[in-house]
């Protein structure tokens, strides 16, 4: 059993049975029979062949959620945000908790590129270009909320300091703005840090190409690279600047994002732990979509040897230890509300996990605190289908933590006379399904 | 009040088209009026969410095409969005000024309205031709500048898209030459038998225009009957006084100075008459200073939980049927006391007590008799006559009589009304009836169902009805004229004190109707003298005034002129009945006799027919606002119940929304439980005026009809009725389902001897936090400060400011749907907490949140666009224009006083606006919010605003009362305060610093600018 160690940031000890290469001192993460032309011949595969039929069966799918999102946000705009369930007092809804949650995923993306970068993690390399996309699309995905939820989305540039006649600025004090601020960073970072890596592969593509369309696009995007070896120092450069940048984003993001709660009055919503709880919270939601995605694409497209075992280890470990630190802030959310003797707080509490939405409380504790449990075996450790599904529940349980803290906080707060309950509708849900299609897409 | 002079407003050609018609409606009626049938067609019913969801959800309603189709057109629609322009809208000024209209600015006159046997003095804000908004009229006694719910809500009346809007002849569209044709010879024909087979149907009323009328009428046709009819009436009341003093009187309480007031089974105020000016008193008597000042003790007996029982120290919770027995057991307690009740108290009987704890007969007898002049018996119009006969017996024992309680004579007695529909019914029957003429009212509807109006009307051979609406009862009649509101009319009312009012219009009919003066002068005035035209009801009432009224040194028309903009006539009001002696052998000799209604059997109910104080009788029953706003008690919206108590509930095996039928004899209605805490067991209480079938599209179906129910013996409750689960249910919504305060300090009260004890027992709830603010607190010491302060000692819970912020606001009124989803968008709402651990009598708490205005808004912090930000005086003001609708700010406002325009509540172009005639009641210095925008309460700011103008332009500084919110101007008990704090002379200054005063959630830090003061209660140690 690996040794597991306290932050999120340093990973894990590869100490294996393998027996390390001398010259290195570090085992190989794949096996030997593969080579660089052999990966690359692999991986270049992909976009040049006929795709699979299931990957057609998958993009139809996926397509066809994307014109639902586009339905359900049209009729959306056309009929205002009551088409949701929202109301009063439950102000935001399903709305916010999936805009957090897809934040969250993102981050395991800049994580494992940026971060293990950083930390010179090579098992990496074969997870990190699949994370990078997925916190693109992630991002996208949870963009897309904080400008359909608002009531009048046509507006919603009001909240970027757009020089004007008026000249009225966003509210700097609102956290929102900081949100603003911080996603499009984020965003921006994460899709330079994306290309700036692609740019090689691309370059290989451009060079595999056997049509002249393929040969210009590639040509185009991969910005002339010949890999000559100033080019690869400048591209290495860059990448670990990039890798720089990104990092403190990891911490910033769902740290601001944690601010839209911390920083307001609502009990359950005003609490300091939340910063680095939810940070924990988004590496370990975004490990487990990492999780899903790539067993599904190891078993697509059939590139076993560059996704070992051992990287899906090693990631579970990650799992079980933000797990853990969520478990703790659970916990310690429960403790700070007691002990603050504040009773607003401790009712709060109290009705998260006896109220009437105790079914999402519970459900969030068993996905998000029991179930990592699980990997403290080696035998379940290294099951795929065991990960497979516990990734699927770790993603279900942080969906419904976002819920449980903007619902359940929400829906009885202050004065019992407005006390409500909420109840999504179908557009709710219509809007959620749809943006997997988008991002799947 | 303006300078004005009076003007008859021209009556609309017959037969022109009324502009704002809709054009629907003139091309394609019968869609028009399949659209009438849905409950908000302008909203999302037709096109809309609910539809589609169902459709999504239904088999095969939405197959692969459609949703390709759908996705195709909203992905394209998403991309051009940015290409939509606004329509152009274009706004034409005057070419000829009117004189006194000045764009943007109001003026006000004052009117009357009748209500209940009350008339209601008041000033009706105008804009440009086109009444807004209803208020109180200061100099009137009856309103003393306050309203009722009823009274703010009849603005939409007004603007109700379903108003009747032409003369009907056997359903169809006709026109009014034709009608007055029809009126001239039908009237003609009955002089030969002088009226023998001419009957007129008419509501009780104290209009000296509409009795002079009717006299001349009688004169015209002496074999003519004139009977009245209103479903909910105060012939018990009339019947009981006539046998204490031989005449009908009103009597009025003072319960300002009375000390001990105990109400039998009466809801004073809320839904008897006079229940503006019984509020006022009422929570004067209890407005406390300081500690050791003296306050009434209310006591109340019912059966159904009222507002008054919700205001009462003591509450007995007894069947209906079993109140007289209490007033026979507490005048025998009396006599005890040493009360002298003469021969009385030999015929009170023996009666057991059982029900009633033996403290409310001795403790209460104790009291009421150590509080001789200062004591007064308050009997319920629901009660018999023996009840009402045997209290003012008690008052006169007790002293009371021109102490606590004054009396006036009724001006419409004439008969019994009740009695007097069974004499119509009877001559229907007996085919005395040529032609029955019903001036308002809807007897169809709203006649017991014994009466079986529908199947008698059916045959006389011509029955009119004048009517706002084509309703229940115009449909089955063979000519429909359609009825002025009454802010189009001219009319009089004297009011219970006697206070004579001109009822003056403020625009002229808009769909072009008649008036009950009108109709009825075309009997009194035969037009072959030489009047062929018919007389205009301006005429009417200056007739009516110069003949029954002095004029004294000024001259009539002075004195016409003083009227109407005083709104009342000076020197009238003195109408005081003096009573010499209580008949004491009369009142002996009835409650001698056997009482009548039998007592039900072992597992029936007594089922009250209580009048509902949103809608009254029913004809309120179009009104959206009316029908949107919570039920004082039970919170409901947009339906009546059956409230039961949670032991009958129990008992029953219901639950709340089960539908049952109550059954007596041959008599069934259906309608939805609900289980009311504080109700008294094996009672049911129903209220009237829902389930009208065609009282236009927000009124029909809403609710469940009990008319049928009714019989004419038992016209306000009835034991024996069997109650039968039917197994089905039916949804209901409340604004807020949450009735424990969960001990937080919220609506904070305490007793008046621990008020002695710790005076400021509310700030010591909730304290202020001493922490350091994150940023330097803004110095408001200069210029306005602007603060309100509700006493929760004096607020009722009547809901009345509720419907004025309403009007005043521009506030959308959702549907049931969306008020289910959370989405009521009342600014003002009245939170209504139950107390006490017993489920079965709960105390209750009210409590009016607006915004409060808090100096450290936890809103504007977290605002990204700036849309609410702080004005210098200190509102929290909303951009509207700015808001994007992240409706962050709701979430963080504690006091969740904020509400959001999920959809577009005001109307959509694409989906079919609100009626256009709805428009015109917004008041234009209200800008109207449209979807995805946040909206609150703003203090009025538009009223300030224009105080503040008016001051600029005249150079004098704004004085305290000079800037009066809407829901402060309506409130009857006076418990709203609003002014500037820095003004050390305001009134609102001199509340805030009281010893009761408390900031609610203060302990947040916000500082909130309304301030309440915590309720007292005043309970009496030896009631236990």
């Amino acid at each position: 059993m690996a040794a597991v160690s306290s932050s999120p940031l340093v990973t894990v000890d590869p100490v294996t049975a393998k027996l390390p290469i001398a010259e290195i001192g570090e085992i190989p993460l794949i096996d030997e029979a593969e080579t660089f032309a052999s990966i690359t011949d692999r991986v270049a595969r992909v976009t040049e062949n006929k795709a699979p039929r299931n990957w057609w069966i998958a993009f139809i799918i996926a397509v066809s959620a994307t014109l639902m999102l586009f339905s359900a946000v049209g009729w959306l705009f056309w009929n205002g945000v009551g088409v949701w369930g929202n109301n009063s007092p439950v102000y935001w809804g399903w709305d916010i908790t999936n805009f957090v949650w897809w934040i969250g995923i993102g981050h395991a993306g800049t994580l494992i590129s940026a971060v293990l970068f950083l930390f010179r993690q090579k098992w990496r390399t074969s997870i990190n270009r699949f994370a990078e996309a997925m916190t693109i699309f992630a991002v996208i995905c949870a963009l897309l909320f904080p400008g359909i939820h608002v009531g009048r989305a046509w507006l919603a540039y009001y909240m970027f300091p757009v020089p004007n006649q008026m000249a009225i600025w966003p509210n700097f004090k609102s956290p929102l703005v900081w949100d603003v601020f911080a996603v499009s960073t984020y965003f921006t970072v994460s899709l330079l840090f994306w290309y700036v890596g692609l740019i090689p592969d691309l370059a290989t593509l451009r060079d595999r190409a056997k049509t002249k369309a393929r040969k210009m696009a590639y040509g185009a995007f991969a910005l002339g690279w010949r890999g000559s070896n100033r080019q690869w120092q400048n591209y290495e450069r860059a990448y670990l600047i990039l890798a720089a940048l990104s990092t403190p984003l990891v911490l910033s993001v769902h740290s601001v994002v944690s601010f839209d709660f911390a920083t307001s009055v609502v009990p359950g919503w005003h609490t300091t732990i939340f910063p680095p709880y939810f940070v924990a919270g988004a590496v370990f939601s975004g490990f487990a979509m990492v999780m899903t995605l790539m067993l599904v694409t190891r078993a697509v497209y059939g590139v076993k040897s560059i996704v070992t075992m051992q990287h899906l280890e090693l990631m579970n470990k990650i799992m079980l230890v933000t797990g853990s630190l969520v478990g703790y802030a659970y916990g310690m959310e429960f403790f700070i509300a007691w002990y603050s003797g504040n009773e607003y707080e401790m009712f709060t509490f109290i009705n998260r996990a006896t109220g009437p939405y105790a079914w999402a409380y519970w459900t969030m504790i068993s996905c998000n605190v029991i179930c990592p449990q699980l990997f403290w075996f080696k035998k379940l450790l290294t099951n795929i289908p065991v990960m497979f599904v516990l990734s699927l529940l770790i993603n279900i349980g942080m969906w419904f933590e976002r819920f449980v803290i903007i619902v359940t906080s929400l829906h009885r707060d202050f004065l019992p006379s407005s006390w409500s309950y909420f109840t999504p509708t179908i557009w709710d849900i219509g809007v959620f399904a749809g943006t997997f299609g988008l991002f799947c897409t | 009040m303006s300078r004005r002079e009076p003007h008859q407003f021209p009556a609309p050609e017959t037969g022109a088209n009324v502009f704002w018609k809709s054009l629907e409606e003139k091309q394609d009626p019968a869609s028009f009026a399949k659209a009438k049938e849905t409950e908000f067609p302008f909203s999302l019913k037709d096109a809309n969410v609910i539809k589609h969801a169902d459709a999504v959800e239904g088999e095969g309603a939405f197959d692969r095409r459609d949703f390709i189709k759908l996705g195709a057109v909203m992905t394209a629609a998403l991309g051009l969005e940015g290409c939509i322009r606004r329509p152009v809208e274009k706004i034409v000024p005057y070419t000829r000024s009117p004189e006194n209209v000045i764009p943007g600015v109001s003026n006000h006159y004052a009117t009357v309205y009748a209500r209940r046997g009350e008339a209601v003095g008041l000033l009706v804000e105008s804009h440009e031709g086109r009444p807004t908004k209803i208020e109180g009229n200061l100099d009137h006694p009856s309103s003393k500048g306050a309203t009722d719910l009823l009274t703010q809500a009849s603005i939409m009346d007004l603007y109700d898209p379903d108003r009747s809007t032409s003369p009907k002849k056997g359903g169809v569209n006709t026109s009014f030459e034709e009608l007055d044709a029809f009126l001239a010879d039908k009237i003609k024909s009955h002089d030969a038998d002088k009226g023998a087979k001419l009957r007129v149907l008419s509501a009780p009323t104290n209009s000296p225009s509409f009795l002079r009328l009717r006299e001349l009428a009688r004169t015209r046709f002496p074999e003519a009957k004139f009977h009245t009819y209103t479903p909910v009436d105060e012939n018990n009341a009339r019947e009981g006084a006539r046998l204490a003093y031989g005449q009908a009187v009103h009597a009025i309480y003072d319960y300002a100075r009375a000390r001990v007031i105990l109400s039998l089974d009466s809801d004073f105020l809320q839904t008897e008459p006079g229940s503006i000016r019984a509020m006022r008193s009422f929570a004067d008597g209890r407005r406390l200073r300081s500690p050791s000042d003296t306050m009434s003790r209310l006591y109340v007996v019912e059966s159904t939980y009222s507002t008054t029982g919700a205001n009462a120290d003591h509450r007995l919770r007894i069947k209906s049927s079993d109140v007289e027995r209490y007033t026979r057991l507490l005048a025998k307690a009396l006599v005890a006391e040493g009360v002298n009740l003469g021969p009385v108290a030999a015929s009170l009987g023996d009666h057991p007590a059982d029900g009633i704890p033996p403290q409310w007969l001795k403790a209460v007898a104790k009291e009421l008799a150590g509080n001789r002049g200062r004591a007064v018996v308050v009997p319920g119009s629901r009660q018999p006559a023996s009840v009402h006969a045997l209290a003012h017996a008690l008052n006169a024992a007790l002293g009371g009589i021109g102490q606590v309680v004054t009396y006036t004579p009724v001006v419409d007695d004439k008969v019994d009304a009740t009695g007097d529909l069974k004499t119509l019914l009877a001559d229907i029957d007996g085919k005395k009836v040529d032609t029955l003429l019903i001036l308002g009212g809807n007897p169809v509807y709203d006649t017991p169902g014994e009466a079986k109006f529908a199947a008698r009307l059916a045959t006389v051979p011509t029955s009119v009805h004048l009517a706002s609406h084509v309703d229940e009862t115009s449909a089955k009649c063979t000519w429909h004229i359609p009825r002025a509101h009454e802010l189009e009319s001219w009319g009089d009312q004297r009011s219970l004190d006697g206070t004579w009012s001109i009822q003056q219009p403020l625009i002229a009919p808009i769909y072009g109707g008649r008036t009950d003066l009108e109709l009825l002068a075309r009997l009194a005035y035969g037009d072959d003298k030489g009047q062929d035209k018919p007389r205009a009801g301006f005429d009417l009432v200056r007739d009516t005034l110069r003949e029954k009224s002095q004029a004294g040194a000024l001259g009539f028309d002075k004195q016409w002129r003083n009227a109407l903009q005083r709104g009342l006539l000076t020197g009238s009001a003195p109408f005081a009945f003096t009573p010499t002696e209580v008949k004491g052998t009369d009142i002996a000799a009835e409650l001698a006799k056997p009482a009548p209604g039998a007592k039900g059997a072992a597992g029936t109910v007594e089922v009250v027919f209580a009048a509902c104080p949103k809608k009254l009788d029913g004809r309120y029953a179009n009104n959206p606002w009316l029908n949107e706003l919570p039920d004082p008690m039970t919170k409901i919206v947009w339906d009546n119940t059956a409230h039961v108590s949670p032991k009958t509930a129990a008992d029953l095996g219901l639950v709340s929304g089960d539908v049952i039928e109550l059954a007596h004899g041959a008599d069934k209605i259906t309608i939805a439980a609900w289980i009311q805490p504080g109700h008294a067991d094996g009672s049911v209480t129903v209220y009237l005026g829902w389930g009208r079938t065609a009282a236009g599209r927000y009124g029909n179906g809403k609710g469940f009809d009990v008319n049928p129910l009714r019989t004419f013996a038992a016209m306000h409750f009835v034991d024996g009725v069997a109650v039968r689960k039917t197994g089905d249910t039916y949804k209901i919504t409340q604004t807020q389902d949450h009735q424990s305060m969960e001990g937080r300090p919220v609506a904070i009260d305490t007793t008046l001897e621990k008020y002695k004890e710790t005076p400021n027992f509310a700030q010591f709830r909730s304290p202020t936090p001493k922490t350091l603010p994150l940023w330097p607190r803004v110095d408001y010491s200069r210029g306005f400060r602007w603060g309100m302060n509700i006493d929760l000692n004096a607020c009722t819970g009547c809901n009345a400011c509720v419907i004025a912020c309403q009007a005043e606001n521009n506030i959308p009124t959702v549907g049931k749907e969306q008020v289910g989803r959370g989405r009521e968008m009342h600014w003002l709402r009245i939170d209504r907490y139950f107390l006490g651990n017993d489920a079965a009598e709960p105390q209750v708490a009210v409590q009016p949140v607006a915004c409060v205005q808090c100096e450290e808004a936890p809103c504007e912090n977290v605002c990204p666009v700036n849309a609410t930000a702080h004005s210098p005086e200190g509102l929290n003001d909303m951009a509207y224009n700015r808001c994007i609708g992240t409706r962050y700010c709701a979430n963080n406002c504690p006091y969740k006083v904020r509400r959001f325009n999920y959809l577009e509540f005001q109307g959509e172009p694409l989906y079919g606006d609100i009626p256009e005639s709805q428009k015109m009641q917004h008041n234009p210095n209200v800008t109207v919010r449209m979807r995805g925008v946040m909206e609150k309460c703003t203090y009025c700011v538009q009223r300030i605003q224009e105080t503040k103008i008016a001051s600029k332009r005249t150079g004098k500084p704004v004085k305290d009362g000079d800037v009066v919110t809407a829901c402060q101007q309506t409130c009857p008990a006076n418990a709203i305060s609003f002014g500037d704090l820095n003004d050390p002379a305001a009134r609102v200054t001199d509340l805030a610093k009281r010893d009761r005063s408390y900031e609610l959630l203060s302990e947040l830090g916000t500082h909130p600018r309304t301030t309440y003061l915590g309720k007292i209660r005043n309970p009496n140690k030896e009631m236990g």
